[in-house]
């Protein structure tokens, strides 16, 4: 545990004059369940993206088990997965030619690559739908897809944008279960949610973000200061403005 | 209720046209276009007078624009929010006074005026005497009510499946014939007419049976009361009065049922033998098996190849036609055909959007580059040699010179191998996000990269003709050579040639991609499906 798996330092990314990362220092040990939260716009898609090669730093260094993502990005790229907020995949593809599409990719036997991908699907609950079209899948559907996607090649540090938006309990409690396990095994898995009663269950390392920075990064228990996470995290980025005296005459069964 | 729903069109269409420049832009165009068919078809109504073929061509033109109403609504379901009854189910609405407002919102706008305004041109071309004309005068609004009514009923049925991706998928592959009735209309037609093809007389007789359908009775409704057959011409006009009225009631049944009907959208079948093929052939055969499931399953694929037959046709129309006489025009087909079979791959990763990124967090070496687009040319160009060649003779046929089907197949060939090395490269360097529209089963350059598109054709035909005219210049200097020598070494050395094209394409694609790979991601990511 005491191994650094993700070291980012000093990352930077603008896009014209907005400051979507305005210097985020961060560092995840080795089998960590980490948890990244912050308010709308605060900059976890950009960092996320960014820390997996998807998207050029302006400044910035970004170490993953050793390996720096921008110096040797094949070496990086072979030990994550990653899960982006939109899970989009290719939509005329069957649920199980998907998987076993990134399966080829990431360099499976072909026979290893159909195995690994039957059960996942069957892990995932998509083992019904797994010759339906993508194209067809519901949100949570493409979710757990997009997961399986991103697990197939059994990857030391996963990354996942929002993996809970828009899915239902059963299919979070599914998707939750295979985290923790993996983590448990040794992987780390890093990912960026509004759920805070998910994080405050599941994660033992959260990271709060705010205009691009990290503004307390430790322990759940650590950030909580003894108080809900939902609260410390309200408490930290600020309550926003309220409109509540404006609505006086909701509530109200007369119009 | 009617006023509301008028209101409502009229908001929908004012802030579409302020939302961005690009909208701005469509509906001045669109406008102008619905002007251009106001003034075009009253001229050309009007045009028919005297005509001995005058009925059956008026006829002709009504029922042309009852098909219009049938299938642009289907095309454009996403554009009018008053079409899709789901925006309205929420509200306490009752059925009767809701369909009336939505039949009013539906005769609001530039296009049914245009549609008026245009078929009025009956009132000269047509219509004879007082009472001609005030038939005309009643015929032309039960035509475009008739055509307002039908449409409706047909996209209120319809609204569920037109909701649900196969009905997306069904509306797109309208987009086949309504290309080639373009092509047709605007290429192949007028080259005919101009060289005295197709005459006035050539449409006399046609409306046989087109007269017993409502444009038919509008139409000779207005021929009968011209000729002195008034009780006629008021049958025929009660004939179509009911027949609105029946199509009124069925969409306000259908209406009904639709406002209180769940959506199914997300029903669906199950794929036979859902394993990816090919993929036992390493990351080429992987990314090949991709590529060729998607020829067969991705609409716009289907669509790009369609259109890529249908211009190659369009080309030698002419000289099939008879009206000229060059058969080596199949050659340009080839080249042509070529060219756009590279405009419609020049932007791969644009228009395989965001899962693009699962591709990208795989391909990193260049190797790896390499073995992604030699995958994606095997599966494209195992459609494309075929598919070219056996239009290239169908054309040679078509023009009956079966012997330009050997410097055409050849051409076609070299020209795939230069189509594929182009695609590949310009897929790297000059990417662009590709957006989907609401009422268009195409996707288009994302706002801002509209010159993407005219930039992309301009270079894919030029770069591709560039790259064929040794074939062209080897095809013509060798013409008097002995055919059982000829024919082999010229298909064989052009497939030689374009195979070396190609492998020089993806070995300069994949050392750029390497280069630009977040930037590509980007591209990609900015991209919807």
């Amino acid at each position: 545990m005491s191994e650094t798996a993700i070291e980012v330092r000093g990352l930077r990314k603008s896009f014209g004059d907005k400051e979507a990362v305005a210097g985020v220092d961060l560092d995840i040990a080795a089998g960590s369940l980490a948890g990244l939260v912050g308010p709308n716009g605060a900059g976890k898609t950009t960092s996320l993206s960014i820390m997996t090669g998807l998207l050029r730093p302006d400044a910035g260094r970004i170490v993953i088990n050793g390996l720096d993502v921008w110096a040797d990005p094949v070496a990086v790229k072979a030990v994550i997965g990653v899960v982006t907020a939109e899970a989009r995949l290719f939509e005329r593809l069957s649920g199980r030619e998907m998987l076993e599409y990134a399966g080829r990719l990431r360099g499976l036997p072909v026979a290893e690559a159909r195995s690994r991908a039957a059960q996942l699907l069957d892990v995932l609950d998509l083992a019904a739908d797994a010759r339906r079209l993508v194209a067809d899948y519901s949100t949570g559907m493409r979710k757990k897809a997009a997961l399986g996607c991103a697990l197939i090649h059994n990857p030391a540090v996963l990354f996942l944008d929002e993996p809970l938006e828009g899915v239902d309990p059963v299919s979070a409690d599914v998707i939750r279960r295979l985290l923790t396990r993996l983590a448990g095994s040794g992987s780390t898995v890093l990912f960026s949610s509004h759920v805070m009663e998910l994080v405050e269950q599941v994660c033992d390392h959260v990271s709060i973000i705010d205009k691009g920075k990290i503004v307390v990064s430790g322990t759940t228990e650590a950030v909580r200061g003894g108080k809900t996470l939902q609260r410390a995290f309200i408490d930290l980025v600020g309550p926003r403005a309220s409109d509540e005296e404006v609505l006086s005459w909701l509530g109200s069964s007369s119009s | 209720m009617a006023r509301v729903l008028v209101q409502l069109k009229l908001r929908l269409v004012l802030n579409a046209l302020r939302s961005s420049n690009a909208a701005e832009t469509s509906f001045i165009l669109s406008t102008f276009f619905a002007l251009v068919v106001a003034v075009g078809g009253f001229y050309v109504l009007a045009q028919f007078r005297g005509l001995s073929a005058s009925v059956d061509l008026t006829t002709v033109i009504f029922t042309m624009f009852a098909l219009g109403w049938l299938v642009v609504p289907i095309f454009a379901f996403g554009l009018d929010g008053t079409l899709d009854p789901a925006t309205l189910a929420l509200y306490p609405l009752r059925t009767r006074p809701l369909a009336i407002g939505l039949l009013a919102a539906s005769a609001t706008g530039a296009w049914p005026a245009a549609n008026l305004l245009g078929l009025l041109g009956v009132t000269v071309g047509l219509a004879a005497g007082g009472l001609g004309v005030l038939v005309a005068l009643i015929a032309v609004p039960l035509q475009v009510l008739f055509c307002i009514t039908l449409a409706r009923l047909v996209t209120t049925s319809l609204a569920t499946l037109l909701r649900s991706r196969r009905g997306k998928d069904l509306a797109a592959f309208l987009f086949i014939p309504i290309f080639a009735l373009i092509e047709l209309l605007g290429q192949v037609i007028p080259n005919a007419a101009t060289s005295g093809g197709i005459t006035a007389a050539s449409f006399a007789g046609v409306d046989a049976w087109m007269r017993w359908l409502p444009p038919g009775l509008a139409a000779h409704a207005i021929q009968d009361a011209s000729t002195g057959h008034p009780a006629t011409a008021l049958a025929r006009l009660a004939a179509l009065a009911a027949v609105i009225i029946v199509l009124g009631w069925l969409w306000v049944r259908s209406l009904g049922r639709a406002l209180v009907t769940a959506d199914a959208s997300t029903g669906s079948s199950h794929l036979r033998g859902a394993a990816l093929p090919l993929a036992r052939y390493g990351l080429p055969g992987t990314v090949a098996a991709r590529t060729w499931i998607y020829q067969r399953r991705e609409p716009t694929s289907l669509i790009y190849w369609a259109m890529t037959a249908v211009i190659m046709g369009v080309v030698s129309a002419s000289t099939i036609l008879g009206s000229h006489q060059h058969p080596a025009v199949v050659i340009g087909s080839a080249v042509v055909g070529a060219g756009f079979f590279c405009y419609f791959h020049a932007n791969s990763i644009g228009l395989a959007g965001p899962p693009f990124l699962i591709e990208a967090l795989a391909l990193t070496s260049r190797r790896s580059l390499r073995a992604y687009f030699a995958g994606q040319n095997v599966a494209l160009g195992a459609i494309a040699a075929p598919l070219l060649t056996a239009i290239c003779w169908g054309l040679a046929a078509g023009v009956r010179n079966l012997a330009q089907g050997v410097p055409a197949t050849a051409v076609a060939l070299a020209g795939l191998g230069a189509a594929l090395a182009l695609a590949n490269i310009l897929t790297v360097t000059f990417a662009y996000p590709m957006a989907t529209r609401a009422g268009s089963p195409m996707r288009q350059a994302a706002q801002g990269y509209g010159s993407y598109t005219f930039g992309g054709i301009l270079a894919t035909q030029a770069g591709v003709a560039v790259a064929v005219t040794p074939v062209i210049l080897v095809a013509a200097f060798t013409g008097t050579a002995p055919d059982a020598v000829r024919a082999p070494a010229l298909i064989i050395g052009s497939a030689a040639y374009g195979l070396a094209l190609a492998w020089a394409g993806v070995r300069i694609a994949a050392r750029q991609a390497q280069e630009r790979l977040p930037e590509l991601c980007q591209i990609a990511v900015h991209s919807t499906i």
